[in-house]
């Protein structure tokens, strides 16, 4: 597993971690890097789901 | 995950909810037009780490009527968050307006649904891949076309991390010849925009 490098630069330093997250999904089973995906996606589905908007402001919002 | 010749792959990950709830709504979809899922849900569904609050997805053009039986079914448990008159929602889509679609009451996820009405739209169905996890299969646009839009279309630097980890995903299967071309038509197809 290669080692994460950092960078000052913040954009540099978030595609860094891109191409570590992508090296570890490459060379672990799909089951082992997707329970970690899925405790991201879930997470935030749920909070989507606790966020009443509604569609009108949604629509809004996705204008802007 | 791996390829299981040309356009399928094989992918045994954990399905999320975000996974669940696209394989659900593209159940439906499938009944009824043929589809394709591109952008960013892509990249997530190879283990992007990253959330998205929509998933983009052309769909064929249809007549009216077929549409109406499409919509009658998808409104069984979803609605469409543009309009609840079906007539409206479909001269939306005859117009390259896009439509969102969440489950009732809800607003994210949601489904980006749009005809494929343009040249690089309608190409997106040619070389599509098919992905099949545990619960159904789902039909995604070709690897390079999404790296080349991704990276030559869109451009944000959410965009260049997804075709980042695409690429470095798929480093040995990427036919980089195809993502020239792609980058060609997408280049000319922004300029006749212009």
């Amino acid at each position: 597993m290669q080692k994460l490098k950092t960078d000052k630069d913040n954009k540099q330093e978030r595609m860094n971690f891109v191409e570590y997250w992508a090296d570890f999904v490459k060379n672990n089973p799909d089951e082992v890097w997707s329970r970690q995906q899925k405790l991201l996606i879930d997470s935030q589905i749920k909070n989507a789901k606790s966020f009443k908007i509604s569609r009108k402001d949604y629509l809004e919002i996705k204008k802007k | 995950m791996k390829f299981l010749g040309k356009n399928t792959i094989k992918l045994d990950k954990e399905l999320n909810e975000l996974d669940k709830f696209v394989l659900d709504f593209i159940k439906i979809l499938k009944k009824h037009t043929d589809y394709v899922i591109i952008s960013g849900y892509v990249s997530l569904l190879f283990g992007r780490a990253r959330g998205t609050e929509d998933i983009d997805v052309f769909i064929e053009e249809a007549t009216k009527e077929s549409f109406i039986k499409l919509y009658q079914e998808i409104e069984e448990k979803y609605w469409c968050l543009n309009s609840d008159e079906v007539n409206e929602i479909y001269s939306y889509l005859k117009d390259g307006l896009p439509i969102r679609v969440a489950i009732k009451d809800q607003a994210i996820p949601n489904f980006e649904i749009k005809f494929a009405k343009t040249l690089l739209a309608k190409e997106a169905f040619k070389d599509s891949v098919i992905v099949k996890t545990t619960l159904g299969e789902l039909k995604i646009s070709s690897l390079e076309r999404q790296i080349a839009f991704k990276k030559y279309y869109l451009k944000s630097d959410k965009d260049l991390e997804d075709a980042k980890h695409i690429e470095k995903l798929f480093k040995e299967n990427i036919n980089y010849n195809k993502v020239k071309e792609y980058r060609i038509t997408i280049e000319n197809a922004k300029t006749k925009n212009r």
